[in-house]
């Protein structure tokens, strides 16, 4: 009655199981009599008593369809047994009925199956377990009389028979309900909550078909174990039908898992998973239309279901041994050990092995933990990847960020600088147009006035030493790049070289080193007045023949002289409050102390060292 | 080496709405040329144009900010019209734009009205005589000009028209040597220095004229 036998599950499990089973049978230490030979009639769907003749022995477990291939319908099973005693009850134990049955003992009905005519109950899921005593129960022969309800194409039968002490027989069909009905009944929970948990997975992220392949493959594998624990064929009408949908799950889900595999290598291979899919749609129009077909030719098919079953685990244990990936390998041992529970299980099928039980299954959640483990290592090593790359993204968006900040900083403290210098020009430009020019023209005004007015020579120096000054200031704005003292300078130097060149004094200009010389605008400024100064006073006062001005860059200062070989003066009796002192106090507010070299008839040396740090304001 | 051009002083139109300057230019000319001087007065350029027309003048000085418009155009229109003409821009201030702009229209060279008398007259002499003044922020406002000088910025000037003893002595004058210094650096005498300068202004003026004519031709206003 099983279908087939499958793949993934884990043997050593089994071997427990079967030990345990053992173990259990040997503690039942009264006499079990276990009944092996009977005498079998067949009969008709609605037959109440078993015929008179036509009796046949038979061995137990005996598969009807060997001597009657086409019959569909009743066997009537007969048994004999000795009973010394009827005072204590006896425990019966009918190891498996194939599908439908009803027991008699001594002609007393015991048990009737619910569907004894199509749709048939399905007895065979589990062991049967009676106690009968007197009066049913008689001393010296009794007889047991099993009326089977079954389907040619489905091996109908009986398994063996045991007689004995109820607790030891009970005990027996414990073993036997515990691994064929119960293990198998959490198995399918199991399967079935795997896959539903897969299959939201994958509604929920559809792009991961692994998820959803694999869901697939889990659900309809879980649906085709449903047969192992089914005690009816609801949801379908008949037995056929039943069977027929059994083996389209089966075929469908080894196709599923065939391609969740394939798709756990990253490959695809379309002619062969058409094919596979065409055999799957077949299956499932043969299922719907003519189910009965199916259960003719279920052991014709049977060889391409298990061949199918075998080559796609081992496939991919192929590849995953070339591959040598962890994962693989271990979805490959989960794969690989089950195949030996599985030759039990076709054994079993072909009766070479005369076993109880098909074991495969009760493996299954092992093969399931591993599968699922392998699944969520994948699912999280995808998370952590994401995790990370969120991770280097925010870092990068970060310095991004602060790149950009910083960018946007220095653009705001150019454009800042730059506004400066623009509005320092645009001041520079009034004052040129402005009051530069009034400067200009009142010098002229008083020089140039209507003839016989003696023009005051003191308001005419006030004026021009204020146009100076102003050209100073204008000319240190005009080089606006902060601390540019090298430009000012040399315009400063052209300019009053062509005025000593009118005067007849011959100039001698010195800069060096003045490249790096740093200065806020304002002390640029302090130097050139300082030099404006000096000069005016010895084209002024010194009738000299030369001057040299020599200016340049010590590294800790910056070193300006200015000599003349004019008539100097005598320094301590030359009275305070002249140019002088205007060139001390200038001296000090750059942090230098003005050197005064002069006497009457050798000429005057001024100089100052400006430290180039420390500057006082 | 050519003999400098020498420029006549004796008959001046002098474009200025200032009075004191308009005296003052009066005054050092007088001193300078002394008999036989004739200047005209123009406070205005419609003033200086009738004036212009009417008249016949060795040279012009032109102030830049007029109350009916701008000494540069002017400039430009007596080239064009009086080319015979000699033109200098008078500004108060050395302002390199402005300058510059005068010496594109045409202007054989500037007088700056913020200097000394002294000054002023020395420079007058020096045109007379052929000569051109510069400054240190004219030399550099050429030497911006020309291509290498900014990276980013167009050239206005192409590269060979000026040479390279023309570049030196723009160089010298940028870092604020005086045409005596650079006579005495480079060897050559004062009215070779500025025979030089003369020339780097009238290329200045070729240059733009050349760039006028070409932008004419790109506009398609010239066949």
């Amino acid at each position: 009655m099983r279908a087939f036998p499958r793949a993934h599950r884990v043997a050593w499990l089994l071997l427990l199981l079967l030990i345990c089973a053992g173990a259990a049978a040997r503690t039942a230490t009264a006499p079990v009599l276990t009944l092996r030979t009977a005498e079998a009639v067949a009969s008709d769907w609605n037959a109440v008593t078993p015929p008179e003749t036509g009796w046949v022995p038979v061995k137990l477990p005996d598969d009807w369809s060997h001597r009657w291939p086409r019959h569909d319908g009743v066997v009537w099973y007969r048994f004999t047994w000795q009973q010394a005693q009827a005072s204590q009850p006896v425990g019966l134990l009918l190891n498996q009925v194939t599908l439908a049955d009803a027991v008699y003992v001594n002609g007393s009905l015991i048990h009737r199956d619910p569907r004894l005519v199509e749709p048939l109950s399905r007895s065979w899921i589990k062991p049967q377990y009676f106690v009968v005593d007197a009066p049913t129960l008689r001393v010296g022969t009794n007889t047991l009389l099993v009326r089977v309800s079954g389907l040619a194409n489905y091996q109908p039968g009986l398994g063996v028979i045991s007689v004995g002490a109820p607790r030891a027989v009970y005990s027996e069909y414990h073993a036997g309900w515990l691994i064929r009905y119960q293990l198998r009944l959490y198995n399918q929970a199991f399967f079935l909550a795997m896959g539903v948990v897969f299959l939201v997975l994958w509604l929920f992220r559809r792009r991961d078909t692994l998820y959803g392949w694999f869901a697939a493959s889990t659900l309809l594998i879980g649906a085709w174990d449903w047969n192992n624990v089914a005690p009816s064929t609801w949801p379908f009408a008949s037995t056929d039908a039943f069977q027929s949908w059994n083996m389209v799950f089966y075929v469908a889900g080894t196709v599923a898992l065939a391609v969740f595999l394939l798709r756990f290598c990253g490959k695809r291979w379309p002619r062969i998973e058409a094919a596979l899919w065409a055999y799957t749609g077949a299956i499932a129009l043969c299922a719907a239309f003519a189910p009965r077909l199916l259960g003719v030719w279920r052991f014709q098919l049977a060889p391409i279901d298990i061949a199918l079953y075998f080559a796609v685990p081992l496939t991919f244990i192929g590849y995953a041994l070339r591959k040598r990936q962890p994962e693989m390998l271990i979805l490959a041992l989960c794969l690989a050990l089950p195949l030996l529970a599985i030759v039990h299980d076709v054994l079993r099928f072909f009766e070479v092995i005369r076993d109880r039980a098909y074991v495969a299954s009760i493996t299954a959640p092992f093969t399931l933990i591993g599968m699922s483990v392998v699944l969520a290592h994948r699912f999280a090593a995808a998370m952590r990847q994401i995790e990370d790359f969120n991770y280097q993204l925010r870092a990068r968006v970060d310095s991004a960020t602060a790149r950009l900040s910083a960018t946007l900083g220095r653009e705001h403290a150019l454009a800042l600088a730059n506004a400066q210098i623009g509005a320092r020009l645009d001041l520079v430009r009034d004052l040129h147009d402005g009051f530069g020019g009034s400067l200009v023209s009142a010098i002229a005004a008083l020089e140039h006035g209507p003839a016989g007015v003696n023009p005051d020579a003191h308001a005419v120096e006030t004026l021009k030493s204020l146009r100076d000054d102003l050209h100073l200031v204008i000319n240190t704005t005009t080089h606006a790049v902060a601390g540019d003292l090298l430009k000012p300078l040399e315009s400063l130097k052209h300019r009053w070289s062509d005025r000593m060149d009118a005067a007849g004094i011959a100039s001698h200009w010195r800069l060096a080193d003045i490249d790096r010389v740093q200065f806020p605008p304002g002390q640029s400024l302090d130097v050139l007045r300082f030099i404006q100064e000096a000069l005016t006073n010895a084209l002024k006062h010194s009738e000299a023949e030369c001057v040299h001005v020599d200016v340049r860059g010590t590294g800790a200062a910056l070193c300006v002289e200015i000599r003349d070989d004019g008539c100097g003066f005598d320094a301590s009796s030359h009275p305070k409050g002249t140019g002088l002192t205007s060139l001390a106090s200038r001296a000090r507010r750059l942090g230098a102390k003005l050197v005064i070299d002069t006497g009457p008839g050798r000429g005057t040396h001024l100089r100052m060292d400006v430290p180039l740090a420390g500057v006082c304001e | 080496m050519t003999a400098p051009q020498v420029i006549s002083l004796r008959r001046v139109l002098i474009v200025e709405d200032d009075v004191p300057g308009q005296r003052r230019l009066c005054g050092l000319l007088g001193t300078i040329v002394g008999e036989g001087l004739v200047t005209a007065i123009a406070g205005s350029v419609a003033d200086a144009r009738s004036a212009a027309n009417a008249g016949t003048f060795d040279i012009a000085l032109v102030d830049i900010g007029l109350p009916d418009g701008n000494g540069v155009e002017l400039i430009a229109w007596l080239q064009a019209r009086h080319p015979q003409m000699a033109c200098l821009v008078i500004t108060a201030w050395g302002d390199g734009d402005t300058v510059l702009a005068a010496l594109r229209a045409g202007a054989v060279g500037y007088l700056l009205k913020d200097r000394d008398d002294a000054e002023l007259s020395h420079a007058l002499q020096n045109i007379q005589r052929g000569g051109a003044p510069i400054d240190p922020f004219v030399a550099r406002r050429i030497l911006s000009m020309l291509p290498g000088a900014l990276p980013v910025a167009k050239p206005e000037v192409a590269s060979d028209l000026l040479s390279g003893r023309e570049r030196q002595i723009l160089g010298l004058v940028a870092h604020g040597h005086n045409n005596r210094q650079i006579a005495e650096l480079t060897g050559l005498s004062r009215f070779t220095i500025e025979d030089y300068t003369k020339r780097i202004y009238r290329k200045l003026a070729v240059g733009s004229r050349a760039a006028a004519v070409f932008e004419a031709h790109a506009r398609g206003l010239l066949r």
